[in-house]
């Protein structure tokens, strides 16, 4: 199977930066789409099939706090494997995202960090370049 | 905060940019002028505004380590890439000041031109930090404004 992931952050750079470490991450990749804010995000969930999201958190026009309480509220993507990527620090935010059902990868990151939260959140364990990466059986955060 | 900044600071650009900042500059690296400056505004229990500047020469690297080498070479990526930095090194300070519990909004990073003030003229930075990077140098400032009842209050609560 590959995943279609979207990457939405207000930072091309950023953006670049995640979607390189998904590249190296051994997950088989179908399409990567990109956003540069949560509304924008959304337009892209409205007409693609989305596997994985990547989601910045402080962003113009949209944030993607209000953009992942769309995606939860709607039951064709209520279910959507989520990994926020952010400076995020505020505990009180933070606890409100775990509750939204999202992975936490806190910037900045090593790129390990955020391939082995892909792989546990899709499931994958069995990648290409890496070898097997274990999945703790506790759930996830999902 | 100014430990805080300087912490942030040099383990932004040895994660993200996979440079090695050090506080003991060489005289070289102390002459180097700071040629590019981006900026990240905060708002929430304080307000402000961290600025990030760089000397020229340096850009091509945190631009090569960032995004590849392809792109080091762009100017205007490289002028992100250091935005970006800021944003990370401004979104990791503030919960050290600010609190764990409190809620900060950062507002896109901004490239200033050479010369602009980055500051209202009152206005000191609260902290500062200086790095030699490659053959230049960077420095981190963190402005608070109007912050006399707002700091008080966090500084008082020991954050």
């Amino acid at each position: 199977m590959a995943f279609n992931v979207l990457v939405v952050d207000d930072s091309a750079v950023m953006r670049q930066m995640v979607v390189r470490t998904l590249k190296m991450s051994g997950l088989p990749l179908g399409t990567v789409l990109e956003a540069g804010n949560g509304e924008e995000g959304l337009f892209v969930l409205q007409d693609q099939w989305v596997d994985l999201l990547l989601l910045d958190i402080n962003m113009p026009v949209m944030n993607g706090e209000e953009m992942l309480r769309r995606i939860r509220a709607n039951p064709e993507t209520e279910q959507l494997p989520v990994i926020v990527v952010s400076t995020e620090g505020s505990e009180t935010r933070l606890a409100f995202l775990h509750e939204l059902g999202a992975s936490i990868v806190h910037k900045p990151f090593a790129p390990e960090t955020l391939r082995d939260n892909i792989l546990r959140v899709t499931g994958v364990t069995d990648v290409e370049y890496y070898g097997s990466v274990p999945v703790p059986d506790d759930g996830g955060d999902f | 905060m100014v430990r805080s900044l300087s912490q942030t600071t040099a383990a932004t650009f040895e994660d993200l940019a996979l440079l090695f900042p050090d506080a003991d500059l060489t005289p070289e690296q102390d002459a180097m002028p700071l040629d590019v400056t981006v900026s990240v505004d905060f708002r929430g229990p304080l307000t402000g505004r961290l600025v990030l500047r760089a000397s020229e020469c340096v850009m091509p690297a945190i631009a090569s380590n960032m995004l590849g080498e392809d792109e080091s070479k762009q100017v205007p990526l490289q002028r992100d890439a250091l935005g970006e930095l800021a944003n990370v090194i401004c979104g990791n300070v503030l919960p050290n000041i600010g609190g764990a519990e409190a809620v900060f909004h950062l507002a896109a990073p901004r490239v200033h031109s050479l010369g602009e003030t980055l500051s209202r003229d009152e206005d000191a930075p609260k902290a500062r930090a200086t790095f030699g990077v490659e053959a230049g140098r960077v420095e981190a400032q963190l402005f608070v404004f109007g912050e006399s009842d707002a700091f008080a209050h966090v500084a008082a609560s020991g954050a």
